[in-house]
């Protein structure tokens, strides 16, 4: 058992680390104010392969292990949580389930412009009626020719704002809907597809998160992803993937305010002394770099699973949970060291706060974590 | 101390500077440099490094952002080498595994001890022209042409291949690693480990032994302890520090700074 | 010819001068220097119509002025000037050989140690003679965050390339004494293998920031590039120059050549302006001799504040309008 990271690993943090800070720090603040999201540093990722992490060499994609890409998305998310959110959902669940379940067409007609970031990605399951509850969704999509039609809205969809290719859970037997739902790939530009107004939301604000409506939409059979009624499979097996994504971001941020802390519990004296001398600042700074580095194992540890093949939906779970719990327990603390000024726009942390909460509810809530976790505990037989 | 230079090539050498793994600016911009060449005009570029074995992550770096191959010089006895050790030992190496070089990059100086000594000294042991703080550089045929300021005066110069070249962060921005090329050089990246019996170096030889110079004492620069603190708002402490200091900023910058009466 | 009294030797780097005075210091140090070694110092001075350097370096406190001149050299080149300082000192054999660390200098004194196989301090901010008779050499190491004491044991001569603004110059005395030593040029000369194609004097920026006697530092602290364009104004009212720590430059309020730092410039000012800095030891090794240090910061802990001489608590901005407010108001007369 070897938990020391390896030589590439150490590369791939130091490389995006330096383009994260160099490119999004200074802007971090301003695009999270103006809930703007800063296309000229994604075109600057373009080329980089931060859009075809794992994509493929032949597709255009860095084909890196899952642990090199859950270090690429923290890195990204220490300093800019909204641009991390971005990337990680549309290389989780926007382009990994056309490259694990497309047909070689599919392949070729999206994950090109997938992982070259000409296009992003969304995925498309919660509704007004279904969120947690995902076999509640009501999104129609019915056989018509040699095509589909979609009806429906999805709403606080990631990259919604701007995705070029966007993958859509609907049902597909009205009858038995809990059975027979299916993934459809709906491209930007097809008539009766439109994008809502951008979410005002609490945190992550330089994602584009916005409502899809489908009216009348037609979609040929050939956007179909696997076969009808692969709707569960194929959004499951993207959301054990998407959780370590989600888990990297949240260490991401939990990381990012646990340095703020440190540092500034250094700087800042009162009673004539720095914070970082009194003993109740020194067991919040330790308490939060042992919960990271127990959400850092945790996450690893699904990583490695994921890569040899072994099944790690639990683990995932567990990543999940634990780093983003982390996350919003270690923002709110750093708030707390930082004091009055932690809760100035000034400071960073604030937003780092902010940020951390949804990391608990999107991708799965925590609860529905827990579900996953406990119902892998009670299968077993011993 | 680890320096790097790029080389390029129709055979280049790099070599990098390890601070903290990564390539230190100055030879960013060198590699940056012979990249360009590269693309230009073909060649082959191998970068070359000196230190211990975790500089290899440097050399990935490198080949990821194009590089040909890699050097690690790594030795127990190479450790704690001066310049004038560290310019031997690659003079050596470069001979030994590029000897057919045409052109050798290096940063201006690297961001340790910042000495900007190596690349001078190593084109006196290759016993090629060298021209330190180049901004720019073309190639024609075998000709370089170089520019670059030294001390105010904008010089252009010119000398044939094979030579060496140390340059400046003024041009030749780096371009950032993609993460493909950072998956493939990891892959299957070009790598060779060269040690000082593969150098055949001296078997007495120790880098510590002969350098020249000895480094006695390190330690941190001293900070003065009382110093007055001036609080509250800004127009008020303005005044106050105009007419407590005014002999000394007055006294600076040749003017009178009393107040009118 | 062997001298017998041990000879401290400096380069005379005389291009640009009036502003370039590190000869002069290095001279001024090298005096200092000189008697606990019983040495006499001399300097060395290569081109053509050089005899007006040869007398400001005596009157600066040159004993002996080593002169190489002939039309051919009558521009810096680099493998000419290493060769021929080659001869010199094989022939005269200084104990200790220091060159001022211009870009010049710093090509040229490696060269000149690779030559000689001895060893080289490169960028010293001190020197002393230590108690076993060598040359200490100061010099920031390690990215600038510590200083090293460095000796050359055995090999010679001890080399050193010095900070310009590291010494003191010693003021111009016409009364001083000295000897010219005319060394002919040598017969065979090994060609340069660079030509130099153009050459051109680049008109200067204003004073450099490493001789003002006034700068106005920014850090971080002020906020955005268009906030840190007030230091300039500032600086000018003040008759002074702005420099810049490294995120600075990075994030492209200012040009890399006003970086004050160890990867940038050492300034010696009389007066220096600090704001909105924290006092990273990569920026403040480039002031280890500034005279008044005055450092404006809204947080009192930063380790800038603590090494000024005036720590001001305010912010940067504000600090930096109101200055220029009443500065206005009072700059009248000429004080000399």
């Amino acid at each position: 058992m070897d938990f020391n990271p390896t030589m590439k690993h150490n590369a791939v943090r130091k490389t995006v680390r330096k383009f994260a800070e160099s490119e999004l720090g200074p802007i971090a603040h301003e695009i999270d104010r103006d809930a703007r999201f800063p296309v000229e540093v994604i075109e600057k990722m373009q080329p980089l392969n931060f859009f075809g992490l794992q994509v493929s060499r032949e597709y255009g994609g860095a084909e890196l292990d899952t642990t090199s890409y859950a270090v690429a998305i923290e890195e990204i998310s220490r300093v800019c949580a909204g641009v991390g959110l971005c990337v990680t959902v549309h290389n989780s669940v926007g382009a990994f389930p056309i490259q694990r379940f497309g047909t070689p067409r599919q392949k070729e007609r999206f994950l090109p412009l997938l992982a070259s970031g000409k296009a992003i990605g969304a995925f498309c399951l919660t509704e007004a009626n279904a969120g947690s509850d995902a076999g509640g969704v009501e999104t129609t999509a019915v056989k018509d020719g040699d095509g589909y039609i979609i009806n429906g809205t999805k709403i606080f969809v990631t990259n919604g704002g701007v995705c070029g290719t966007a993958l859509i859970f609907a049902v597909t037997d009205p009858e038995n809907p809990r059975k027979a739902a299916s993934v459809f790939i709906v491209e930007k530009g097809t008539p009766g597809f439109s994008v809502g107004e951008i979410e005002d939301l609490c945190g992550m604000r330089s994602n584009p998160v916005s409502s899809l409506f489908f009216e009348d939409c037609r979609v040929p059979a050939e956007n179909l992803l696997g076969r009808e009624g692969d709707g569960i499979k194929i959004g499951l097996t993207a959301l054990d993937t998407g959780r370590i994504g989600i888990a990297a971001q949240a260490l991401g941020i939990a990381q990012g305010a646990f340095e703020a802390s440190v540092k500034y519990s250094r700087e800042r004296q009162q009673f004539r002394k720095p914070l970082a001398s009194f003993q109740t600042i020194q067991n919040y700074l330790a308490d939060m770099a042992t919960e990271i580095d127990a959400a850092r194992l945790l996450l690893y540890r699904a990583c490695a699973l994921k890569d040899s093949a072994k099944p790690f939906s639990a683990e995932a779970a567990m990543a999940k949970l634990y780093c983003s719990t982390t996350a919003t327990r270690i923002t709110n603390r750093a708030v707390q060291i930082h004091g009055g000024y932690g809760y100035s726009k000034e400071y960073d942390v604030e937003r780092y706060f902010r940020d951390a909460k949804v990391t608990e509810i999107y991708e799965g809530t925590s609860e529905v974590q827990r579900m996953v976790i406990s119902r892998a505990v009670l299968s077993k037989l011993t | 101390m680890v320096s790097e230079l790029p080389w390029d090539a129709h055979t280049g050498t790099l070599k990098r500077e390890l601070a903290e793994g990564m390539l230190n600016p100055a030879c960013s911009h060198a590699l940056e440099a012979a990249l360009q060449v590269k693309e230009k005009h073909g060649g082959h570029i191998t970068v070359m490094t000196m230190g211990p074995p975790m500089a290899e992550e440097v050399l990935r770096e490198a080949i990821a952002l194009g590089a040909d191959r890699g050097i690690l010089l790594t030795d127990p006895r190479m450790a704690g080498a001066d310049t004038f050790v560290t310019s031997y030992i690659l003079a050596r190496a470069i001979e030994k595994m590029c000897p057919d070089f045409d052109l050798v990059f290096c940063g201006c100086h690297s961001s340790d001890s910042e000495t900007a000594q190596v690349g001078p000294q190593l084109s006196e042991e290759l016993n090629v022209p060298g021209a330190a703080y180049v901004e720019k550089l073309d190639l024609e045929g075998r000709t370089l042409r170089i520019r670059r300021l030294s001390d105010n005066f904008l010089e252009t110069l010119e000398f044939e291949l094979p030579g060496l070249v140390t340059l400046t962060t003024r041009h030749y921005a780096p371009r950032y690693v993609s993460l493909s090329g950072m998956q493939q050089a990891f892959e299957h990246g070009e790598v060779a480990v060269v040690q000082a019996a593969d150098l055949k170096l001296d078997p007495e030889f120790t880098s510590r032994k002969n350098s020249p110079t000895r480094i006695m004492d390190v330690f941190a620069p001293v900070a003065q302890n009382k110093n007055l603190v001036m609080k509250g708002a800004p127009k008020k402490i303005v005044e106050e520090l105009l007419e407590k200091f005014d002999d000394k900023i007055g006294g600076a910058i040749g003017k009178d700074l009393k107040q009118a009466t | 010819m062997m001298h017998t009294k041990p000879n401290i030797w400096v380069f005379g780097d005389y291009r640009n001068y009036f502003q370039n005075r590190v000869t002069l210091q290095l001279l001024s140090r090298a005096a200092d220097l000189a008697p606990k070694m019983n040495a006499s110092v001399g300097v060395v001075v290569l081109g053509s119509n050089i005899n007006e350097y040869a007398n400001e370096y005596i009157a600066h406190g040159a004993q002996k002025v080593y002169l190489i001149e002939h039309p051919s050299i009558a521009n810096y080149r680099i493998e000419t000037y290493t060769a021929l300082i080659e001869g010199l000192v094989r022939k005269y054999k200084p104990e200790i050989f220091l060159v001022g660390a211009t870009a010049f200098g710093r090509e040229l004194a490696p060269r000149l140690a690779k030559r000689l196989r001895t060893g080289l301090t490169a960028d010293c901010i001190r020197l002393d003679i230590n108690a076993e008779g060598l040359l200490e050499q100061t010099a920031p190491s390690f990215g600038g965050n510590l200083l090293a004491k460095i000796v050359t044991p055995v090999s010679r001569p001890q080399m050193a390339t010095v900070r310009p603004g590291s010494f003191q110059e010693i003021p111009h005395d016409s009364s001083r004494q000295g000897m010219v030593i005319y060394e002919p040029l040598p017969r065979k000369l090994p060609a340069e293998r660079m030509r130099l194609v153009d050459y051109e004097r680049k008109p200067q920026r204003g004073q450099r920031i490493e001789e003002a006697p006034v700068v106005v530092c920014g850090g971080r602290g002020m906020g955005s590039k268009n906030k840190f364009k007030k230091l300039f104004e500032l600086a000018q009212l003040l008759g002074g120059e702005v420099g810049a720590t490294r995120p600075v430059v990075y994030a492209g309020w200012a040009d890399p050549d006003v970086l004050v730092g160890q990867a940038g410039k050492q300034i010696k000012p009389q007066v220096l302006f600090s704001f909105g800095i924290s006092g990273a030891i990569q920026h403040t090794a480039g002031f280890n001799n500034a005279g008044f240090v005055i450092a404006v910061n809204k947080n009192p802990n930063a380790t800038m504040m603590k090494i000024a001489d005036v720590a001001i608590v305010a912010d940067a901005n504000q600090f930096c309008s109101a200055l220029i407010n009443e500065l206005k108001k009072r700059i009248r007369n000429e004080r000399r």
